[in-house]
């Protein structure tokens, strides 16, 4: 099912159209936020960081215009059924994608922090690889939007899970870190925050599919289980 | 250029308004030379006095009123066998109304204006209009009481002024004991006969109901000795006085002032008189009773007549067409055979109106009237009752002619009422009848009103079928009247578009009767206009009580 | 520290759901089509119709033109019968009697089931007499009956206080909306157990419009209500239930939020979202 095309209004359906590539996009700008503040953090280049917290800006600015379309299309078209929900999906989406935004700019700051100190051996490959991880469920999150596709959305939700646990281990690592050598202890607080933001990066997206899911099947999965949303997504 | 304008469109809307304002010009004209035609008849003229020598024949003084003036060729009144001094090849001639029918042989002259001579309008000549004979123009001489004189000259002509009241005012009571008094006792003697005859009939007149009977007709014969008496001692009292006059050939005449309707000396009338006379005529034109063959006199009756027999038409007709076009609208089926029915009533309004005369007087007043007499009133036969043309019979006869009208006019009505009031009625629990009666019928009443007016307008000028079964030249009674039951349909009436054709064609005294014509014509019209009026400003208002509904 | 512990024991009131959703077997039924079919002549206008109309509740049913939803509508008080050549099959029930049987008066079936039209259609007869006329075709005489049913009538209609001076004055003096209440008002007057409403405010302005809306929602608690309209921002304004018409086909019948959140039929979709099907 094509939840945009087909209205017998063509300027109902361009508008439906120009809110979802601007929610790709946005999503397509904070992905390129996470990735470059992480690499900003492992390469240690306090630049990219500076570009990171600049373009938060933009994210922003992103959010209010979709939101400022979203209002548009209520107020004139009414929307109901699936239209109804694609705009209450858009509207909460680019809230978690803001967030999400916000998460990078706060990496970058303290990648620019730590890019001041001395750099670990392992120039902080957990980090590295848990980042990876969320980068890419965000990407496939935005997939999922992108094709209205649920039995994706649910996959990617599932993925938050391994990013949890990966998320613990570089906690444990951490502790252990400090524990180890006390000095390091400022520095592994940073990374600690930012294991936290890439974390809660991760919820966000998981959010997001949700709202994928709410969007195409009508039902709302928050706050339930992820068999739950599983049956709910196979249900026709 | 030429072409553009006919492609403007102009060329149309000019042929349109030529063709409104055609049609607005000749109702107009019509409408304007019966106005002055009849109206004209009733201003008292100024009475000439002049000398007429014409060749060959004796000269003479004519006394009277100019009443027309026309060209006239020298050829045709050489074919007359007049001689002719003149070359002149057309001639002036005045018709004189010289008035004196019963002296002079005929009321009017044709002069020549050539041969007159003297022309002078003498301050002491007299015009009467007189209750037989006509008008009467000369000189006063003398006033007398029982024959004898009592004043001469100047002082005549106000004694006579006098006692002319006196004699009116006797007049007038005459009249009435008559008409109305000794109307009132025929009318009782005829029903106790009929009560008579009725019971003998029935084979129950017992002794006691004889004798009953026998006492009622002694008292009112009693009561009709007695005003004979007051009437032979009311004639003795009016016919007292009389006056003298000299006609314009040296004649002396007597005249009893009880002949007299009205006196005056024209030529010393200012204009505030003279329209007081005017109008005084008029209302004798439309409130008393005709004269000398309805040449004279007023109309009431006729006016009376057809406004009854409009108004009996249309209480009998507006019922029946309602009902009727109830019917076919709401409760027949739809079909094959109301459509038939339907052509067959709007051609029923085709058919020329005499063919209803002939089925009036075949049907009606033979069968059906003929028939009602042998069951409800054989005490009067051989002579009719019903059975005769008479008003019942005229209205029921129109009714038929116009009930089309109705029929069609409330049909359009009902089919305007908006589905959507019906709907409301019924959805609220109401039943077809009740959805009719309530609501429907009220709001069509507009549409029947204007049936009705279309039907008012279409009766009232209607005659010749009513020449076959009801109207007559002179009725004797009103079918309004003060004996039970007050109304009386089987009576003849008299009916204004009749009173035309009879005056205009049936009368002795063509030229006298002309502007009559005139003014009964404009009389019929104004009665249907305020048919018409009444009907509309009716209709109107119930109009605007269902007003926002037209949209 | 009570006060706030109150304060938020209230809040946690007003967070509950404004719509809680009804469930359609939970609820009490008035009306009943079963396999209603109905045909013009040889056209057939409903197919094979089941529909349950719940008590005291709005039901709505919407659908593109000539759908049949105001033919359906039609049938429930028999206005059908009006028709020529209309043929129905099948069986409305009121309250488990089925009003296509022989034995029912219409004009009583009419009293109970009341209807208001697309167009306001008051008689042209003064406020009083319109809102009294059913009551009169009841026989009911009495002055003082007939002023307090009148003015009952009127206040539930939300009338009252807009022509309580003028109620010898003709009704077609008021404004369409007016109009449009005071025939509710009529129809309410003889106290329906049903009220119909075809498409009653397509033909107001938008404030009149809220107004007979509004209307609406207080009239539910005593009568049952059953609405056809073009309007689906007002079917989903009003109704708590709403059925769904395709082409004289019942496609859809179900909770409004349900219809209009999240309708089980594609064609339901396509219409309420504006689509072509």
């Amino acid at each position: 099912m094509d939840p945009i095309g087909h209205h017998i209004s063509q300027q109902f359906n361009e508008e439906l159209e120009d809110i979802r590539n601007k929610v790709l996009a946005m999503g397509g700008l904070v992905e390129e936020q996470i990735k470059n503040a992480i690499i900003s953090l492992v390469k240690g280049n306090p630049q990219l960081a500076d570009q990171v917290i600049e373009n938060d800006v933009k994210v922003n600015s992103a959010e209010v215009a979709i939101d400022e379309d979203c209002s548009q299309i209520i107020a004139r078209r009414q929307p109901a059924a699936s239209d109804l929900r694609l705009v209450v999906a858009v509207i909460k989406t680019i809230t978690d994608l803001e967030r999400i935004g916000d998460q990078a700019e706060r990496i970058a700051r303290v990648a620019t922090r730590l890019s001041e100190v001395e750099r670990p051996k392992n120039q902080y490959v957990e980090i590295q690889h848990l980042g990876d991880h969320v980068a890419r469920m965000l990407h496939d999150t935005l997939d999922a939007f992108a094709r209205m596709d649920v039995k994706a959305a649910v996959d990617v939700a599932k993925e938050d899970l391994v990013v949890d646990q990966e998320y613990n281990s570089v906690m444990r690592q951490a502790i252990t870190y400090m524990m180890e050598d006390p000095r390091s202890i400022t520095r592994m607080l940073d990374v600690i925050w930012i294991a936290r933001a890439i974390e809660r990066i991760g919820d966000h997206s998981q959010n997001i599919c949700e709202y994928i899911v709410y969007l195409v099947k009508g039902k709302d999965v928050r706050h339930t289980s992820l068999e739950k949303m599983e049956r709910t997504a196979q249900k026709k | 250029m030429m072409h553009d304008w006919m492609k403007s469109g102009s060329p149309w809307i000019w042929m349109n308004a030529a063709a409104v304002s055609l049609s607005i010009i000749i109702v107009l004209g019509l409408l304007a030379l019966i106005a002055v035609r009849g109206l004209g008849h009733f201003w008292p003229a100024r009475v000439v006095e002049q000398n007429y020598n014409p060749p060959n024949a004796q000269a003479l003084r004519v006394i009277g009123e100019i009443h027309d003036t026309e060209a006239v060729s020298a050829e045709s009144l050489k074919d007359m066998g007049l001689a002719l001094e003149s070359d002149a090849k057309w001639l002036q001639r005045r018709l004189i109304k010289t008035g004196n029918r019963d002296i002079l042989g005929s009321d009017f002259r044709w002069l020549l204006d050539i041969y007159t001579s003297e022309s002078r309008y003498p301050k002491e000549v007299i015009t009467i209009e007189r209750r037989e004979w006509g008008n009467f123009y000369g000189f006063l001489t003398t006033i007398k009481e029982n024959g004898i004189v009592i004043a001469e000259g100047e002082a005549a002509w106000q004694e006579t002024l006098k006692r002319l009241q006196r004699a009116q005012e006797i007049f007038k009571e005459i009249r009435y004991i008559e008409k109305d008094e000794i109307g009132d006792i025929n009318y009782g003697i005829e029903t106790l006969r009929l009560k008579q005859r009725r019971l003998e009939l029935k084979k129950e007149l017992t002794e006691t109901r004889h004798q009953n009977i026998g006492r009622e007709r002694a008292i009112l014969q009693g009561e009709y000795r007695r005003l004979q008496k007051t009437l032979s001692t009311l004639y003795k009292d009016i016919g007292r006085d009389s006056i003298t006059a000299i006609v314009m050939n040296g004649q002396i005449v007597t005249i009893p002032l009880s002949k007299v309707v009205r006196m005056y000396r024209s030529n010393t009338l200012n204009v505030f008189q003279r329209l007081g006379l005017y109008f005084s005529k008029m209302w004798e034109f439309v409130s008393d009773e005709p004269r000398e063959a309805n040449t004279e006199g007023g109309i009431f009756p006729a006016i009376f007549g057809t406004v009854m027999m409009v108004t009996i038409m249309s209480l009998m007709v507006t019922p029946f067409g309602v009902v009727a076009a109830i019917y076919l609208r709401e409760y027949a089926k739809q079909g094959v055979i109301t459509r038939t029915i339907r052509i067959a009533v709007n051609n029923l309004a085709g058919v020329p109106s005499i063919v209803y005369g002939v089925f009036g007087l075949g049907f009606f007043v033979y069968f059906l009237g003929g028939n009602i007499d042998q069951l409800f009133f054989p005490e009067a036969l051989p002579a009719p009752t019903y059975g005769t043309p008479g008003i019942l019979w005229s209205s029921l006869t129109l009714a038929i002619l116009t009930v089309p009208v109705v029929i069609v006019a409330t049909e359009e009505g009902l089919s305007r009422i908006p589905r959507a009031i019906r709907e409301g009625s019924l959805a609220l629990g109401a039943t077809k009848a009740e959805t009719l009666w309530r609501t429907v019928l009220p709001m069509t009443t507009p549409a029947i009103m204007t049936g009705m007016i279309l039907a008012v307008a279409r009766a009232a000028g209607e005659v010749a079928p009513l020449m076959l079964v009801g109207v007559v030249k002179l009725a004797p009674s009103l079918p309004l009247d003060d004996n039970f039951p007050f109304l009386h349909l089987d009576r003849k009436f008299m009916h204004l578009g009749f009173h035309i054709y009879d005056v205009g064609f049936q009368s002795p005294n063509v030229e006298a009767a002309r502007p009559l014509v005139y003014a009964t014509a404009l009389l019929l019209v104004l009665v249907i206009v305020i048919l018409n009026l009444a009907a509309i400003w009716l209709r109107n208002r119930l109009r605007e009580r269902y007003r926002g509904l037209e949209s | 520290m009570s006060d706030q512990t109150r304060t938020h024991a209230i809040n946690m009131d007003t967070l509950g759901r404004t719509h809680p959703s009804r469930k359609l077997r939970d609820e009490t039924i008035t009306l009943q089509a079963k396999k209603l079919n109905l045909f013009y002549g040889e056209k057939q206008a409903l197919r094979n119709i089941d529909l349950m109309i719940p008590e005291n509740r709005v039901s709505a049913f919407i659908g593109p033109s000539g759908c049949g939803k105001s033919t359906l509508l039609r049938c429930f008080n028999r206005m059908n019968d009006l028709v020529d050549n209309c043929h129905i099959d099948g069986a409305i029930h009121l309250h488990k009697k089925n009003i296509y049987a022989r034995d029912v008066d219409v004009a009583e079936l009419r009293r109970r089931v009341g209807m208001v039209f697309q167009k306001p259609n008051p008689f042209p007869k003064s406020i009083y007499e319109n809102t009294a006329y059913g009551l009169r075709l009841h026989g009911i005489k009495n002055k003082r009956v007939l002023d307090e049913a009148v003015e009952k009538s009127l206040q539930a209609a939300a009338l009252w206080d807009e022509v309580k001076d003028r109620l010898h004055d003709n009704a077609l003096g008021l404004s369409g909306g007016q109009q449009q209440r005071l025939v509710i008002a009529r129809a309410i007057a003889i106290e329906p157990e049903v009220l119909l409403l075809d498409e009653p405010a397509s033909a107001l302005d938008p404030i009149s419009t809220l107004k007979i809306e509004e209307l609406i929602n207080e009239l539910k608690e005593n009568y049952t209500i059953v609405i056809v309209t073009h309007n689906m921002q007002q079917a989903a304004r009003v109704s708590d239930y709403t059925a769904f018409m395709y082409m004289g086909e019942l496609i859809e019948f179900d909770n409004t939020e349900k219809i209009f959140t999240n309708p089980s039929a594609k064609r339901t979709e396509d219409y309420i979202t504006g689509r072509y099907g």
